[in-house]
């Protein structure tokens, strides 16, 4: 008796986070600055900063040229839906697919590109970092989609100055009603054939083209509580992760924070698969959990529990928690848990060559190219269809691999590939896709994982607001080059050649709302029917914007945990 | 015994100074053709020598290594064996045995090789055909691949920065120099 009690005490904490990627890593340190002992569970593996195996690796010292091998792709063959996420230097930050399945309703792809190690997807993302802007926020309500978010720009605005402030963020001001400013280090450059379109879509569009903003330190941060983060070195490389603490990941950023309280307790290999639900105190008391390693079955208790655990990864744990109060998974009292699956719609754009530019060339290699935010559907423009797209791309001179299809051979290929091909530029589309609540997902209890557990079935497609966007994602793309008088446009448009999550920015299985009846969330991310428990990772996206959203998970997440540590200051919670 | 048993064993035999390859070589009863100064692991001695001296010719040592010194050859190999897929393989197999077939290569002096080699390269860029149509291009396109992304096609051919520390977006080419490797 005495033992269970001392048992249940030394796993016990004030808060567990789960998940350790973008916003777990961001809910830890909110948290234990704020003095809470918290328990910060991750599924995979650890990963300490700056250890990252292949983070120095010169070309030549990878195998098959970086590619990857007939035996890697059966292990990893979803995680390579993207064509560029199993290299030989990153493919240990993806989950062996043959381990880690997922289904999708027949004739319907979902493409779930993740990492179970602690950092989740902070290491291998894209660093894009773009506030929302007052729009974006109105949307749901203006339009009648969805349901209308329950805050708005200004309340947020804070959080992501506090955010970015820490991070550091690559970025150029622009006073953009559409791409609102935010606190930015230095902006990385862009390159001569970028300014000559930058000016083209400024002089005949009156559109604007800014330098990517990403979270890169271009130049150093304006805060000296990472020491152990250094400015970017351009080798653009930092998906393998970054040895100099370049961009912000949660290795690198967030948990040292966190580790630095002395309040934080990190366990890696700890698998959440379901919450505790007390009836009695109508509260969660704790998380189930499975050691990955040992498959030895713990529970740990907390005041508050933080589902950071990913947008398909809570959903998988507030579905798998069934009881007397929440007979159809935990938080579902409106029936919205898993539905609503939300990503941004990419494969299409444009590229051109540019003629000139020979005598000019770059030095050094970047995290980033330029943006160009929404200009559709602004003021009173009304297109065939709802919202909008930004664009990301970039220009370059070709490299060796232009004279593979020219008459160039022995040394006289030698010769001709000393100096660089001609310049190019291309720009791809980011749309915004509706919340739409038959775009859903659902436990199959017939496939399990590696560990027995039971695994997603994805039911998600494309829809028609979708298609009638990506008919001006490409024209206006092409447009916009013609007018620069680049040459050779060509626009693509390769809607069958990716599901719904190859933007890897999957959102909205609980989202946010007003009405406990058609929202999971309410405005400070807490489930509506249990208050001690908040799920701030993509899955309370309630509308999804064009632009990458990790950012607004970050800002969310800090305006949460401070909001949970008020209210148990209170003692609401 | 153990593959590896034998290999260490006669590893020893021969006062170690022989690498495994090496000696997986000599334990197939395998000799070096002229020309092969590398071990293959799953093809022909034959087929080595081909692919080695193809490789050769599309960028031969100047006053700057060719493939040959790059190890282009054995990552040829590698590449068509680990990650090609298993029908991509077979499909290079089997046009390295008909192009072997048809031209006769080894049997042709070096100098009527490489004008083999550029005929048939000249007649594939100029029908367009791609590596998937024409064993010239899909040699052309490895080892194009395996050198510029060697030590000495990335820094010696090509340029190459390992930590540039710095992005300068308009430069002149007179000033950069030579093409970048990465």
């Amino acid at each position: 008796m005495n033992l269970n009690i001392d048992a249940k005490k030394e796993n016990t904490y004030d808060a567990i986070v789960v998940g350790t990627g973008i916003s777990g890593g961001w809910a830890a340190k909110e948290l234990t600055e704020n003095g809470l002992k918290t328990l910060v569970l991750e599924r995979g593996r650890d990963v300490k900063h700056p250890d990252y195996p292949t983070a120095t690796k010169e070309p030549w010292q990878l195998p098959y040229a970086d590619r990857p091998t007939a035996e890697d792709l059966e292990k990893q063959g979803v995680q390579n839906r993207t064509g560029y996420t199993i290299r030989q230097s990153t493919k240990h930050w993806f989950v062996n697919d043959l381990e880690n399945p997922y289904s999708e309703k027949e004739g319907k792809r979902f493409d779930w590109m993740r990492g179970y190690h602690v950092g989740g997807r902070s290491i291998m993302w894209g660093r894009h970092s773009y506030r929302w802007n007052e729009m974006d926020f109105e949307a749901n309500a203006k339009d009648g989609v969805g349901v209308d978010w329950p805050v708005r720009y200004k309340e947020i605005a804070p959080w992501y100055d506090h955010v970015e402030t820490f991070i550091g963020v690559a970025g150029q001001a622009e006073g953009s009603a559409v791409l609102p400013d935010g606190k930015f280090v230095a902006p990385i450059g862009l390159n001569c054939v970028e300014d000559e379109l930058k000016r083209s879509m400024k002089d005949k569009f009156g559109r604007l083209l800014t330098n990517g903003r990403v979270a890169n330190l271009a130049g150093p941060l304006t805060h000296n509580k990472s020491p152990q983060r250094g400015t970017c070195q351009f080798r653009n490389l930092c998906s393998r992760g970054c040895p100099y603490g370049a961009y912000f990941s949660s290795n690198s950023s967030t948990l040292p924070a966190a580790e630095a309280t002395g309040n934080m307790t990190l366990r890696p290999n700890s698998i959440v698969y379901e919450l505790i639900y007390d009836e009695a105190q109508g509260k969660a008391t704790g998380v189930k959990v499975l050691d990955g390693e040992t498959g030895e079955q713990v529970e740990y208790y907390a005041k508050v529990i933080f589902l950071c655990a990913s947008t398909m990864g809570s959903a998988f744990i507030l579905m798998n928690s069934k009881s007397k109060r929440f007979p159809n998974g935990f938080g579902n009292d409106s029936g919205e848990l898993g539905h609503n699956i939300m990503d941004h719609h990419l494969g299409v754009g444009a590229s051109a060559l540019v003629e000139g530019f020979d005598d000019m060339y770059y030095t050094g290699r970047r995290a980033a190219g330029f943006y160009i935010p929404r200009f559709r559907n602004l003021g009173n423009e009304k297109r065939d269809y709802l919202r909008g797209f930004g664009y990301q791309g970039g220009a370059g001179r070709s490299g060796w691999s232009r004279l593979v299809a020219e008459m160039s051979i022995g040394a006289q290929l030698k010769e001709e590939v000393i100096t660089p091909g001609s310049w190019s530029i291309g720009m791809g589309g980011f749309g915004e896709i509706l919340p739409d609540h038959s775009n859903s997902v659902i436990i199959n209890y017939d496939k399990k994982d590696k560990y027995g557990l039971p695994t997603l079935l994805f039911d998600t497609e494309f829809k028609e607001n979708d298609f009638k966007m990506r008919k001006d994602m490409a024209s206006d793309a092409a447009e916009m080059l013609s007018a620069a008088g680049f040459k050779n446009v060509n626009s693509y448009d390769n809607p069958t050649q990716h599901g719904v999550g190859l933007g890897i920015h999957e959102m909205g299985t609980s989202r946010m709302g007003k009405d406990p009846k058609t929202s999971v969330l309410n405005k400070y991310n807490q489930v509506h029917g249990c208050k001690n428990v908040f799920v701030t990772d993509g899955s309370f996206m309630t509308s999804a914007s064009c632009v990458n959203p990790s950012l607004t998970y970050m800002a969310f997440t800090a305006r949460a945990a401070n909001f949970a540590v008020e209210e148990l200051k209170k003692q609401n919670l | 015994m153990k593959r590896r048993e034998v290999i260490k064993r006669t590893a020893l035999l021969m006062g170690g100074v022989v690498s495994a390859p090496a000696i997986l070589g000599i334990l197939k009863g395998c000799t070096a053709k002229p020309g092969v100064e590398w071990n293959p692991e799953f093809i022909t001695q034959d087929q080595a020598y081909v692919i080695t001296e193809m490789a050769e010719i599309i960028i031969p040592k100047t006053d700057t290594p060719g493939a040959k010194e790059a190890g282009v050859p054995a990552f040829i190999e590698q590449m068509v064996f680990k990650a090609y897929s298993p029908d991509n393989r077979d499909k290079f197999i089997a046009d390295l045995t008909d192009f072997m077939t048809e031209s006769d290569f080894s049997e042709l002096s070096s100098e009527k090789q490489k004008e083999y080699v550029f005929l048939a390269h000249e007649k594939a860029v100029t029908e367009k055909l791609r590596s998937d149509k024409s064993f010239v291009m899909a040699m052309k396109e490895l080892t194009m691949l395996g050198f510029f992304t060697s030590q000495p096609g990335a820094t010696q051919v090509l340029q190459y920065e390992a930590v540039p520390g710095g992005y300068s977006g308009c430069q002149p080419l007179s000033e950069v120099g030579r093409t970048w490797a990465t």
